[in-house]
């Protein structure tokens, strides 16, 4: 996924060109600051000077005021709780299932030729399709949430672990049937290992997906605890402070599991030469 | 990935061995059909077979003939084709409107390394909001009209394009840039005769991905907030317990999102037809 | 095995039941209080809730477990839960969304009236052109699907010579409607009390209410039980309809109106909105579990109905559908007999209730 591979990557140098700003190397330092500072000074100011509707705009100190209120007497530290919970059980459940059905089709190919075709139609129907038909089979309640993250989670971990087994090098198959090894051995000695990083690759992807959906769920299906249902709650009460409140919450669980999705999938893949 | 090319090598960039004499590959294309349609037809078939037997609880999955009479209902009442062509409009105006932005910020970011460490951490970490947290603030900031949509719908182009966009420009080999300048090639010229067509494959991808996107998100829009669209259809089947116009509207979605991906994939080999193999 | 047994094994997995011999019985309301508190308002299944009837009626059984839950989406989502065999009662669930339950196949008993005549309200910005109902032609007006408000408002406007193609609607819940509304996404919405409050304080204009006109275009809802609880359980299913008659004493009885109002307030919503609601109207002309026949041709009417609009495609059987047994017997086991008025199909009284005679408290 492009934004997975986007942190941290080209090269270092870029020809002779110099950077436009006059300020050097500090500059280059608080580079990245700049833009927020510069959107947060003019919201400050924007949100005092009156030039919004204060419902529209409250002033940092009122998202910091009721960021205090909330870890303090509030329940927003349980709904984000709430939220991780269902998140990720429907991503173990997703995600396991993918890696089982991707191992099962990447290794045989009339089990490919069988489900390919559905599952490529299956990938074509949008997700937030499913919602209704779950909502009506499993109830609207944790049950039917986990199922369609489980859902979101499923389809990135099985494309790459697929796609990971596949890409085995013919001639790793041609070395196997060399040494004799049996298809269990193959699988466990060759196979699986060289498609573990598509496999992780696959399981960040769902962890992100899966997260993603989880607002979603708990946006469109019955209210429960969690960040879905205070955003909704947000919303209908015109409690800005609040909304953005939890976005920074939703954004910084999606950075956090990037980082440490990140540093896993580098930890467990250190044996591999690239 | 397409079925059956596990094993390919380096082959020709339409997948086609031309090896194998053409009536072989017929048969075997023919048989690769068959054994595709296996599973979906065994399906189908318990469906049919369940609710024949009167074996199926209605609210669990109505008889497949109730959901085909629902498809020609809205068929024939012309729903269906408003409804397609709303949500498809909202697509439209949403990706081009997301893609064109998503196109000039990749640039940008892409040529500039200044612009780059400025923007890039808030951008990063913009994009990790998902989507749909987005919609609740959108929406009290500007109503659930069609601005919602295109806003929401936008944006879930808008992030793949940049991404994609400024990794391909930046991805130019040096040595194209260089040639360029030694040729004294303006630095428009540059742009639009070396860096942009070099970047054609990214950029490419970038798109494809915004397009799945915005597909994506038309329909969790129009779920939450609408009054018309096949997200639109889902709901109001969802309100009304009616499990076949819920099917009917998933399968138009279901189709669409194919012709779609059909449409991509055959621009995909297209384009990489003009192209020689770049050196990695 | 079928996918959907396998679907059901998973959800039954998930959902992960308490174990051992306990029985949970669980009550499933459609609607919630403002800023979606667990709360009810406007039936006398909110004073049972408020006030632990039923568990009460429970207490000797330690190991029945009542549970409420209290649904946003309202008589859809309530259904979707009854479907998934999430619930075993049904407390005040609308008049449509229990006819569609009914004709997709949802195997219910209907144990009581849990109130009729509710109001419908038509609500606008205070600064809008629109001042009837026929103004809404081409207007984006917001409204509940699947609700009773939805079959309310059809036979509104069906009445001022419209339909529902005439009128842009768009399906939100109480809250967003509300937020909807008053922040000019929507130019009108049709919602229940709720809309009263904001009224008060000059958020919202009402330019039409059904109190104002004919009597049977008021909405109705219903207790109800799935079949498989009942059979299993009849005695606890006489126990709950016993609490909820109970109940439904407190509620209709003039001489507690302001108990009840303050009751309501827990929801969420001031005493005064549910003065407005019932001014000239007294308690029991809205709370009274009686099933008699003006029920009866009320539910068929409104199946009928249904059916004319469009919104379920078969017709339904309303007659199997009524178990009235335990509620006679709870009547009889609290000397209830005749505290209600009975009404006959047309609406006129077939006879006489005590609670007519109940004064409310002087202050």
């Amino acid at each position: 996924m492009s934004l997975i591979t986007f942190a941290g990557r080209g090269p270092l140098s870029r020809g002779t060109r110099r950077s436009a700003l006059p300020l050097g190397t500090i500059g280059r330092h608080l580079r990245p600051f700049a833009l927020p500072a510069a959107l947060l000074a003019a919201w400050e100011l924007a949100a005092h000077a009156g030039f919004v509707d204060a419902r529209f705009l409250p002033p940092l100190e009122a998202v910091l005021a009721r960021a205090v209120a909330e870890i303090g007497h509030g329940d927003l530290a349980a709904n984000l709780l709430a939220s991780l919970q269902r998140d990720l059980i429907g991503f173990a459940f997703g995600g396991t299932a993918g890696i089982f059905l991707g191992l099962v089709i990447g290794f045989s190919p009339l089990a490919q030729r069988l489900l390919g075709p559905l599952l490529l139609v299956h990938r074509q129907i949008a997700l937030f399709a499913w919602v209704p038909l779950i909502s009506m089979w499993f109830g609207g309640g944790e049950t039917g949430k986990i199922v369609f993250i489980a859902l979101a989670a499923f389809q990135p971990s099985l494309i790459n672990t697929w796609q990971g087994v596949a890409a085995i090098p013919r001639s790793y198959r041609e070395l196997a049937a060399v040494l004799t090894l049996g298809w269990l051995d193959f699988a466990r000695l060759i196979a699986i290992p060289g498609a573990l990083p598509q496999i992780f690759t696959g399981l960040h992807s769902a962890l992100i997906y899966a997260w993603t959906t989880t607002v979603g769920a708990e946006l469109l299906l019955n209210i429960a605890p969690g960040l879905g249902g205070r955003m909704n709650e947000g919303q209908h009460l015109f409690h800005m402070d609040l909304l953005l409140l939890c976005i920074l919450l939703l954004g910084g669980v999606g950075v956090a599991f990037n980082i440490i999705a990140g540093g896993l999938e580098r930890r467990l893949l250190r044996w591999r030469t690239p | 990935m397409g079925a059956g090319r596990i094993n390919a090598s380096r082959g020709p960039a339409d997948g086609v061995d031309r090896a194998i004499p053409a009536r072989r590959r017929l048969a075997a294309a023919w048989w690769t059909l068959a054994l595709g349609l296996i599973v979906p037809l065994i399906l189908l078939a318990t469906w049919l077979a369940a609710a024949l037997l009167g074996q199926l609880p209605e609210q669990i999955l109505p008889p497949p003939w109730a959901v085909f009479d629902t498809l020609s209902d809205i068929i024939g009442d012309g729903t269906l084709a408003s409804s397609i062509a709303t949500s498809l409009q909202r697509v439209a105006e949403g990706f081009a409107a997301g893609a064109l932005a998503g196109l000039v910020l990749g640039t940008a970011i892409g040529l500039s390394k200044a612009l780059r460490e400025t923007v890039d951490p808030l951008f990063l970490a913009m994009s990790q909001v998902p989507t749909l947290g987005w919609m609740p603030i959108v929406i009290l900031l500007v109503g659930i009209d069609e601005g919602l949509k295109i806003i929401v719908i936008g944006w879930s182009a808008f992030i793949p394009v940049v991404l994609n966009t400024s990794q391909g420009v930046r991805d130019v080999p040096q040595a194209y840039v260089e040639l360029g300048r030694v040729l004294s090639f303006s630095p428009w010229s540059r742009l639009t005769t070396i860096i942009l067509p070099s970047a054609v494959p990214s950029i490419f991808t970038g798109l494809r991905e915004g397009l799945a996107n915005s597909w994506q998100t038309l329909v969790a829009v129009e779920l939450i907030a609408s009054f018309e669209g096949l997200g639109y259809l889902m709901a109001y089947g969802r309100q009304l317990f009616q499990l076949e116009l819920v099917l009917a509207a998933m399968i138009a979605v279901g189709l669409i999102g194919l012709l779609i991906h059909g449409l991509l994939t055959l621009a995909e080999t297209h384009l990489q037809r003009w192209r020689p193999e770049m050196p990695r | 095995m079928k996918f959907a047994q396998i679907a059901a094994l998973l959800g039954g997995l998930l959902a992960a039941a308490p174990a051992s011999a306990e029985t949970l019985l669980r009550i499933g309301y459609p609607g919630t209080g403002i800023d979606d508190r667990p709360y009810a308002y406007g039936d006398y299944i909110a004073a049972a809730h408020v006030q632990q009837l039923v568990e009460a009626e429970f207490k000797d059984l330690p190991d029945v477990k009542v549970t409420w839950t209290f649904f946003r989406g309202a008589g859809p989502a309530l259904n979707e839960s009854l479907a998934a065999g999430q619930l075993d009662f049904a407390a005040g669930l609308g008049d449509l969304p229990s006819i569609v339950g009914r004709s997709r196949g949802l195997q219910t008993r209907y144990l009581a009236s849990a109130g009729s005549h509710d109001a419908l309200y038509l609500a606008v910005p205070p600064d809008s052109p629109l001042k009837t109902v026929e103004d809404l032609k081409g207007h984006k007006v917001a409204q509940f699907r699947g609700t009773n408000l939805q079959i309310a408002t059809d036979r509104v406007l069906e009445k001022h010579g419209l339909t529902e193609k005439d009128i842009r609607f768009v399906s939100l819940d109480s809250n967003a409607a509300t937020a909807a509304l008053v922040s000019g996404n929507v130019e009108a919405s049709f919602g229940g009390s709720e809309y009263l409050d904001l009224a008060k304080r000059g958020a919202v204009k009402i330019i039409y209410s059904t109190k104002t006109d004919d009597p049977t275009l008021g909405r109705n809802s219903g207790l109800l039980v799935t079949a498989a609880f009942e059979q299993a359980h009849p005695d606890y299913t006489a126990r709950v309809v016993h609490a909820f008659v109970k109940a439904a004493r407190f509620a209709s009885d003039e001489a507690n109106r302001q108990a009840v109002f303050e009751l309501w307030s827990k929801a969420g919503l001031p005493v005064e909105s549910f003065e407005a609601d019932f001014k000239d109207e007294r308690l029991a002309h809205r709370v009274s579990p009686l099933v008699d026949d003006f029920i009866i041709a009320r539910y068929k009417d409104q199946a009928e109905r249904a059916k004319a609009y469009g919104l379920i495609k078969k017709d339904v059987d309303i007659d199997g559908w009524f178990e009235t047994k335990y509620l006679k017997q709870a009547l009889s086991d609290l000397k209830l007999e005749t505290f209600w008025p009975s009404f006959d199909a047309k609406g006129r009284k077939v006879s006489e209730g005590e609670v007519e005679t109940t004064k409310a408290a002087t202050n």
